[in-house]
């Protein structure tokens, strides 16, 4: 320790001791001569043999400053001081190389942080690594229950996967006491109704069993969690809140402690808070309220299902189910010992399932709670990591190229230096330390532009969404990212120059003339290579873009069968604000002849969903014949008028058919092609037998064209139905209103908020937005990778630019003699310039040929995000490669300019 | 005669018990060394101030300016408690090893003892 204080002094005292060691060393000389001069010796020989015996008095210096310790400390500080002077007197050479850098090391870490938030992070739990997931896999996709969770997993060999379990085996999972200390459930109950004081909204909700909070170690940021006492039959109501939601409603989180929600009907009291950080168990839900279990009973209203079974019925899967491992139990040992079990007791209790594929039990990690949001995006994120990581080439590639130029440069300085003693490895530790600090500045640069670039990329994935899960941050593995990252390319592209500039013999290099000739072949060999490879991945980058924006502009022309301009959509459910049938309907109806009513709408209808939120489908009878699966669609009066979608016969729903629940029906073009013989089909019967006995036989008054139904534009066409949703086919649910206004319609947004809460206070109203919006979130993916793929390859295209313009000048400038000599023979400027454009032009052709053949064979792997476009889209190629040449020209053009502009009196005196 | 190389860490050793009878500068130290080894060891420059430097930093000998007998400002190095210490562990394990080579060269001589 005492020495370690020492050697920290002396390193802090170090003039003080270099001028001590300088005296010290001077005194033994002075010593030596006396003893010379006394052994007989005049005073000139004995002071030279004196220094003979002293030897090199630097290199005495040099080893006795090692012994002081801290040497390779200093040095190293010696060295980075060096290295921003050399920084500092190259200012456009390192803005560039840093700029680059930062620009690379930035958009690596911006798609980091989302593989970092998706594919890394644990649950905010303590112990997350004991936690698991209670999956099961089957041949074939099979559902028998509901989830609002997803953790399917799909398995080329295994088949299909999900955790979901019925909540009998759920509680057999929970007697297993010697493999797990603790099994856990929950399950969403979607976005439920509630009061908070006067004000209603619809939050995202999660049922979850009594130990949930307790297993997973959540602590409560007030109050307490739910606990196994509040999960039984007869406990008093008890709500735990999320962070955000108890400073939004009640601004501390304190002060939500004990007040009163009302949810669907029924009082619960909060108990406790959330901890900010905790989002459940689900990385892709994000539930503001939870609830015990139990309280499901109280809540749900099914009219397939009876809820009074949840508990007890086998068959019926809807838990999702988490358990923690005992210590010193693994995960495979715990598989072992329940799975044949699961297996038998699946064959005494199963009646819906095929006997011959039974759910398996497949114990999984459970350390990132469910996974549905990983498997969606892993690939996503994966291509993304792959064009960063280009990006990040290219700008090595460029630094590397920089750093050759300046290298040969800077033979005469290195060879000096070797010249006075230095030694190689010193050198190039010296070089290397220069790039790895020119590294580190544009990490640190890096670091800044991945906060905005994490910001952007947050804006774009999200999309608008109100409750967007998916929280980026910056945490140390950011900044280990970033700094291995910096080191990383500051050693890669830094070692090769200063292995080459070290390595040519002292005598050619301190011979100037000769130096730049014979040094400069396997300079000039690499940056050419280097060069070329940025030309290839440019080409590869721009090409993935062109794919996809090929992919959006196919996606945006499809034809969606109805107008989708002007129209504003909004969601209503008057069930859960305590409107009942069939009191409901005329209720639907009132608020929809309310809105139409507002000054600046045209038409206004309703349907059970939007045309591109989803899809419903069922069996219908057609003329007797039974079974014919179509899609459903219950709507209100005018629907065809309002949504625009062009009648092929017959009339649209009025008002009329609407309040008297006529037993009326319309059907697309698809529906009367596969069922109906492509006749007319008006007066055809219609019934549904499953959903609706009793209704009886509804006519077809109306044939419309195809309009898409669905989820994304993208789906099939299919048969598809349209009747009053007063008829009792699918049962009052909530309703999305449809208005087609005069001008942007989310003007109108504050106006049917106010129609709304005058006609009931305590509806409310959610999912305002344009038609337009909802098409475009459904293809968010398709529009964020367009986008982003875009700003990339231009990110690419700006970065290698600056690269080749940098390579060129200076291929310029070193030829400079060579075509001064041209121009005093005679060449023309003209000439000059296609010498220069020409050698531009030979690498953009290598580049851009391994570029085509690269990105074709790479391209398949973009296949599954493609739409009507293939993998070697011809106009994608042309426009990326033209794009790309027209560029290189620009950047080669500048110095070719320059060089045409050379004075040959000038370049000859230069030598 | 030829001079012989020191062994690798045997020169920390020659200076600890150089200084047992008193504080002294580099050069007399070298000098010391060559006379007292009869001319066999040469002490390099180049070995000898890092050696001292590595010694004062490690904290068995101490350092500071004083005069030298002829009335210049030199730096004397002294041993410290420390050094002492050291060099009563230093010596008896270098006294050890070189008994140990003894008897691993010369077996004979330890068979007719």
């Amino acid at each position: 320790m005492s020495s370690f204080f020492q050697k920290l002094l002396w390193a802090l005292r170090r003039s003080q001791k270099e001028d001590e060691l300088a005296r010290e060393l001077r005194f033994h000389l002075e010593e030596e001569t006396e003893e010379r001069a006394a052994d007989g010796l005049d005073q000139a020989h004995a002071r030279a043999a004196a220094a003979r015996s002293l030897g090199r008095v630097s290199h005495v210096q040099e080893s006795t400053r090692a012994a002081w310790g801290w040497t390779l400390a200093t040095q190293f500080a010696q060295d980075v001081r060096y290295a921003f002077r050399s920084m500092g007197a190259n200012r456009v050479f390192s803005a560039l190389a840093v700029l680059s850098l930062a620009l690379g090391i930035g958009a690596n870490v911006s798609i980091f942080s989302f593989v970092d938030a998706i594919l890394v992070r644990s649950l905010p739990v303590s112990h997350p690594e004991s936690l698991v997931l209670l999956s099961f896999r089957t041949k074939r996709a099979e559902m028998h229950g509901r989830t609002s969770h997803d953790d399917t997993f799909v398995d080329r060999k295994v088949g299909y996967g999900d955790s979901v379990l019925s909540y009998p085996a759920f509680e057999m999972f929970a007697t297993h006491r010697d493999i797990f200390s603790s099994v856990f459930g929950f399950q969403g109950a979607g976005r439920v109704h509630t009061l908070i004081g006067n004000r209603a909204e619809v939050l995202p909700t999660e049922y979850v069993t009594g130990n949930y909070f307790e297993t997973l170690g959540v602590p409560p940021a007030a109050g307490r969690m739910i606990m196994p006492d509040d999960d039984q039959p007869g406990a008093s109501p008890a709500a735990v809140v999320s962070y955000a939601f108890s400073q939004r409603e009640f601004s501390a989180t304190s002060s939500a402690l004990g007040q009163t929600l009302v949810i669907k009907g029924h009082p619960f009291t909060i108990v406790g808070v959330t901890p900010p950080e905790f989002f459940g168990a689900d990385p892709s839900a994000l539930p503001e309220i939870y609830l015990p279990i139990r309280a499901e009973m109280l809540l749900r209203i099914d009219r397939y299902h009876p809820v009074s079974s949840d508990f007890t019925d086998p068959n019926y899967e809807w838990v999702v189910p988490m358990a923690r491992l005992r210590d010193g139990v693994t995960r495979e040992q715990a598989q072992a010992a329940l799975a044949p079990q699961f297996a038998r007791w699946m064959q005494t209790v199963n009646t819906k399932r095929n006997r011959a594929d039974l759910p398996v039990l497949v114990i999984r990690d459970g350390s990132a709670g469910l996974n549905g949001l990983r498997y969606r995006y892993s690939k996503a994120l994966f291509i993304l990591l792959v064009v960063v990581a280009l990006i990040l080439a290219v700008a090595c590639a460029n630094i590397a190229n920089l750093l050759l130029a300046r290298a040969a440069a800077r033979r005469r300085e290195i060879a000096v230096r070797l010249g006075l003693g230095a030694g190689r490895a010193r050198i190039v530790r010296q070089l290397l330390t220069e790039s790895v600090t020119l590294a580190a500045t544009g990490g640190a640069l890096g670091l800044l532009f991945a906060f905005w670039g994490i910001r952007f990329l947050t804006l774009l994935v999200s999309n608008g969404e109100e409750r967007f899960t998916l929280h980026a941050q910056f945490n140390w593995r950011l900044f280990a990212c970033a700094a291995l990252l910096s080191i990383l390319t500051g050693a890669l592209f830094g070692l090769a120059p200063a292995l080459q500039s070290t390595r040519a013999g002292l005598l050619p290099a301190l011979q100037r003339r000769l130096s730049t000739h014979s040094a400069s072949i396997a300079g000039i060999t690499l940056s050419r290579a280097l060069m070329v490879a940025q030309i290839a991945i440019s080409l590869a980058l721009l090409f993935g873009a062109g794919l996809f924006l090929r992919t959006l502009s196919k996606l945006e022309s499809v034809d969606v069968g109805f107008n989708r301009e002007n129209l504003l959509t909004f969601d209503v459910d008057a069930p859960q604000a305590g409107h009942h049938e069939p009191e409901v309907y005329d209720f639907y109806n009132r608020l929809r002849e309310q809105l139409a009513a507002i000054p600046g709408v045209h038409a206004a209808t309703l349907s059970q969903m939007q045309m591109l939120g989803g899809r419903w489908s069922t069996e219908v009878t057609v003329r007797d014949a039974p079974d014919k699966s179509t899609l459903i669609m219950a709507v209100g009066p005018q629907f065809f008028n309002t949504m625009q979608i062009p009648l092929a016969a017959g009339r649209d729903f009025e008002p009329a058919d609407i309040a008297g629940a006529a037993h009326v029906i319309a059907v697309n073009r698809e529906f009367v092609k596969q069922y109906l013989g492509g006749r007319n089909a008006i007066g055809e019967s219609i019934s549904f037998p499953g959903d609706c006995p009793r209704c009886g036989a509804l006519q077809v008054i109306g044939i419309v064209g195809n309009p898409t139904i669905g989820g994304d534009v993208r789906e099939e066409l299919q048969p598809a139905v349209f009747f009053p949703f007063t008829v009792p086919i699918i049962g009052a649910t909530n309703m999305v209103y449809e208005l087609r206004t005069a001008g942007d319609p989310l003007r109108y947004a504050g106006a049917v908020r106010e129609v709304v809460r005058r006609t009931d206070p305590r509806l409310p109203l959610t999912e305002v937005r344009t038609q337009r919006q909802l098409i475009d979130a459904s293809m968010a993916r398709e529009i964020l990778f367009a986008r982003l793929c875009t700003a990339f390859a231009l990110l690419a295209l700006l970065i290698a630019c600056v690269g080749l313009y940098a390579a060129m000048s200076y291929n310029v400038a070193r030829r400079t003699s060579e075509i001064g000599v041209r121009m005093a023979l005679g060449a023309q400027q003209g000439r000059v310039i296609w010498m220069v454009l020409g050698e531009v032009l030979a690498l953009a052709a290598v580049g851009l040929a391994i570029g085509v053949s690269l990105s074709l064979s790479a391209s398949k792997l973009l296949k599954s995000f493609l739409f009507e476009t293939t993998t070697s889209d011809p106009l994608a190629i042309a426009v990326a490669a033209s794009a790309l040449l027209a560029t290189i020209l620009l950047a080669g053009f500048l110095p070719a300019r320059k060089a045409s502009q050379i004075d040959p009196m000038n370049a000859l005196r230069h030598e | 005669m030829s001079r012989v190389e020191l062994l690798q860490g045997t020169l920390d050793l020659l200076i600890l018990r150089t200084l047992v009878p008193g504080p002294n500068h580099g050069h007399a130290i070298a000098k010391h060394i060559q006379r007292a080894s009869e001319d066999l060891l040469k002490v390099e420059t180049g070995s000898l101030y890092p050696a001292l430097h590595r010694l004062e930093a490690k904290g068995v000998i101490s350092a500071s300016w004083e005069l030298s007998e002829k009335g210049k400002r030199a730096r004397y190095y002294r041993l410290t408690a420390a050094g002492r210490r050291s060099l009563a562990a230093e010596k008896s394990r270098w006294e050890s090893v070189s008994r140990a080579i003894g008897l691993v060269l010369n077996p004979a001589e330890q068979e007719s003892e």
